[in-house]
């Protein structure tokens, strides 16, 4: 059954309001968003699986690296060529991997209440769901901040009429930030969060 | 991990693994639009920060409308804030002059640092010295003082210790204590250690009465104190003072390593120098000598990574290669002669200016129709042992093993009179040398009275002062049209481009005004003393010249460790050096133009 997801967490939070995670469905007070990026062994939701999750806490203006989860996961069964070439993570630097069940339980204790930064990060959120949903029987109910949406949002106004490149190198570029570590979860978050502190705070990029 | 974060650069480079390992756990990411302060005057950092992208100030505390003076400009990789973190408050501003990301280092996590790698904490206490000197106006010298702070336990002040067995006499003991020239041993009873001292023998036999032959190790004190290798000397003399003792054990992974006595620590402090010092009046053969000379290079290098101002260790280094040669002169010359001759040093050994052993200049000044037939062999056996103790040859050959330097003192003062009437190339040249001789051996009266006569002779002379003077504006400062330095290819020579002009030109005024001193230094000071110099000037100058000579050392040093040998000494890679040093070039490199103007000006010199 495909319900919209705004549905869903309405459902999900009555259901939990009083249960261990009532915690996770309260509406969030603070200042702070968690970036948070996957690297998964298919783009397809359906029959990936999750290598690794990076993820670090924005607070303000700052990019709290020193606050930050980096998790590799046990090598899953799909783990084939295709997704090695681009991850560049083979099975063999897996083998230090912790559980899946493990995995989210440390990704629920870091995120918390606090609202999603991801690029595509209803992939990210879905792929976490996919799995959390079978564990707890919830899917993560934090709010979703889109990264290009939210420089879409800013740049469109300088491109009237035309489409905007939202590919993650040329927003980088077009941001004049250093890419950190492409294709590994924790570089791509911080790359993110960087985008995010320097679209919310800096001037609208030219 | 946040990378992007490069650690091979200073000072990240001296953590090892597992500091680096804490660095990168504990490093945040702050991002800075244009005009926002990272560090705000008046208040606690948030830490170290280390430029990622982007550019930032740091500029005096602001007043509302006031100019805002600028001290340094930070870009990628370069690091501030340690020294604000470090003394808990920031007396500057530090300003994004663009956007800028930065690494943030919490003040808490540096502390843990520094405080757990020493190296890693001089590097910012070594910085933070160079920088007060320039904040704080030169108040005071208390380079010794850091020295004292920054010396540590290692091979350097500590004594072999001598280890008995149990079962030894007290008569044994005392005969080896005596034979080696120690006033403590060491006692192994069992896996345990004792001590026993001098006055424990003296208290035993005297006091206790015990026969001679009582086995030390029951006079012997099991409760060593000790100190761990690496820790600070500073710790292991308050130790003693805490515990009213004057030894320490030193040890390193609970293993035995020796033993520190008070005076050793006081003598380390009073001077570094002094056992060099005396190793080289000790000596007796010239192989005493040579072994002592060698031990000159590392005393440099010593004082210098302790932050010894170049100054001063120049003056120390000197006054060592000095009696190096004077010991060296009187081994070699028959004693009968030496009240008949006198040796001299010149140019930059004469000034006392030279802190890497540099070329020998040297000559002989001999008494008029003095009889020393032989004195060839013995001459040029003084010049190829100084070769030998890492002293190089002059290229221009002006050393004693050249009968051309060797002279009687007539003919002496007759050359520098020749040479001041032509004045030009070599003559000049010569007489640049010679004007900075300074006697070190055998009778220095030979040598008073050819100076003397020299500078009567050159007295109110202005077409040679006229003259003299304008080798001083021969080479171009290297500064831009736009005050920045200029090096073309991949260096600068720094005695072309900052120290001659100087050196050269306070030599003219100093001989106009027969100030007898040679030292560059110490002729400023005589030269303001006397009104000639303003103050400013003067001060500046010294400044000036002190800097070129530090940052010429420090790059040589880098050389010699890395054995790179085909470089001129006198070339700066101004890439090379870190922000705070390029800095302080360029403004010493401004000084020196403004000197070159004011020469041009009193010596009616055409540009």
């Amino acid at each position: 059954m495909i319900l919209p997801r705004k549905f869903r967490v309405m459902r999900e939070r009555k259901r939990h309001r009083s249960g261990p995670f009532a915690s996770l469905f309260e509406p969030y007070q603070g200042d702070e968003v968690v970036s948070l990026d996957c690297e998964t062994t298919s783009l397809d939701v359906s029959e990936g699986e999750i290598l690794s999750i990076g993820a670090v806490r924005i607070k303000g203006r700052r990019v709290v690296t020193s606050d930050r989860l980096d998790i590799k996961l046990k090598p899953p069964k799909s783990l084939t060529g295709d997704s090695i070439k681009v991850h560049k993570l083979r099975a063999m630097d897996l083998t230090e991997g912790i559980e899946i069940e493990e995995a989210l339980d440390q990704v629920l204790e870091f995120v918390g209440n606090r609202p999603i930064l991801g690029y595509y990060v209803n992939y990210d959120i879905k792929m976490i769901d996919k799995f959390l949903r079978s564990y707890h029987g919830f899917g993560l109910p934090n709010k979703a901040i889109e990264l290009s949406h939210v420089y879409h949002d800013i740049i469109k106004w300088k491109y009237v009429g035309g489409d905007v490149d939202l590919r993650f190198d040329t927003i980088a570029k077009k941001l004049n930030l250093p890419i950190l570590e492409r294709h590994t979860a924790l570089g791509d978050a911080i790359t993110v969060a960087l985008m995010y502190v320097r679209l919310k705070y800096g001037e609208a990029p030219g | 991990m946040p990378t992007d974060f490069n650690v091979d650069n200073p000072p990240f480079s001296l953590l090892d693994k597992n500091e680096l390992a804490i660095l990168k756990n504990n490093l945040d990411i702050g991002y800075y639009q244009k005009g926002e302060c990272l560090i705000e005057a008046g208040k606690p950092p948030d830490g170290l920060f280390v430029v990622l992208k982007g550019q930032v100030r740091e500029s005096e505390a602001k007043e509302d409308g006031a100019d805002q003076h600028v001290f340094v400009h930070y870009s990628d990789h370069d690091y501030f804030g340690a020294w604000s973190a470090l003394k808990g408050k920031a007396i500057h501003d530090f300003v994004a002059e663009e956007e800028t990301i930065a690494h943030i280092l919490p003040t808490k996590v540096l502390l843990e640092l520094v405080y757990s790698n020493p190296r890693f904490g001089d590097y910012f206490s070594r910085t933070l010295a160079a920088k007060t000197e320039i904040h704080a106006e030169h108040e005071g010298e208390d380079q010794g003082m850091a020295e004292f702070m920054l010396a540590q336990v290692d091979g350097e002040c500590m004594r072999d210790p001598l280890v008995l067995l149990e079962g030894t006499s007290i008569k044994e003991t005392t005969m080896l204590m005596r034979e080696k020239h120690v006033d403590c041993v060491l006692v192994r009873k069992g896996g345990r250690y004792g001590i026993v001292t001098g006055t424990d023998l003296l208290n035993a036999v005297v006091l206790e009465e015990m026969s001679r032959s009582t086995d030390v190790a029951e006079i012997a004190t099991y409760r060593l104190i000790s100190v761990e290798a690496g820790d600070y000397l500073f710790n292991a003399l308050i130790l003693m003072t805490q515990q009213h003792i004057e030894r320490v054990v030193v040890m390193k992974d609970s293993q035995l390593l020796g033993i520190i006595d008070l005076a050793d620590v006081l003598s380390y402090f009073s001077s570094h120098s002094h056992v060099i010092g005396l190793r080289i009046e000790r000596a007796k053969t010239v192989e005493d000598l040579s072994a002592a000379a060698r031990g000159l290079n590392d005393l440099i290098r010593s004082l210098l990574s302790h932050g010894v101002k170049a100054r001063f260790a120049m003056d120390l280094i000197s006054a060592m290669n000095e009696r190096v040669m004077a010991k060296l002169f009187t081994l070699l010359v028959p004693e009968d002669l030496l009240a008949h001759v006198c040796l001299v040093v010149m140019g930059s050994e004469g000034r006392g200016e030279q802190i890497m052993k540099t070329d020998q200049d040297n000559a002989v000044i001999m008494r008029d129709g003095l009889d020393w037939p032989d004195r060839e062999p013995v001459l040029q056996r003084f010049t190829d042992m100084l070769i030998e103790f890492g002293y190089p040859k002059c290229p221009g050959n002006i050393m004693v093993s050249n009968p051309y330097w060797v002279q009687f003192l007539g003919d002496w003062t007759s050359r520098m009179n020749e040479w001041a009437t032509s004045c030009v190339g070599e003559a000049q040249m010569n007489l640049a040398i010679a004007v900075d001789a300074k006697p070190v051996a055998g009778n220095p009266a030979l040598f008073k009275a050819s100076r003397n006569w020299f500078l009567r002779q050159l007295k109110d002379n202005d077409l040679f002062f006229s003259h003299f003077a304008k080798a001083s504006l021969e080479f171009d400062t290297p500064l831009t049209f736009f005050g920045g330095i200029k090096s073309k290819g991949h260096g600068l020579d720094i005695k072309k481009g900052g120290i001659f002009p100087i050196v050269h030109g306070i030599r003219t005024m100093a001989l106009q005004h027969r100030v007898i001193e040679t030292n560059t230094f110490k002729r400023v000071d005589s030269l303001i003393e006397m009104g000639v110099l303003k103050k400013e000037q003067g001060r500046d100058l010294v400044e000036a010249l002190s800097i070129f000579i530090k940052i010429r050392l420090r790059q040589q040093m880098m050389r010699f460790d890395a054995e790179d040998f085909n470089e001129s000494p006198n070339i700066i890679i101004i890439d090379e050096l870190d922000r705070l040093d390029k800095d302080l070039m360029r403004e010493a490199l401004h000084v020196v133009k403004e000197f070159k103007k004011s020469l041009a000006l009193k010596y009616h010199l055409e540009r």
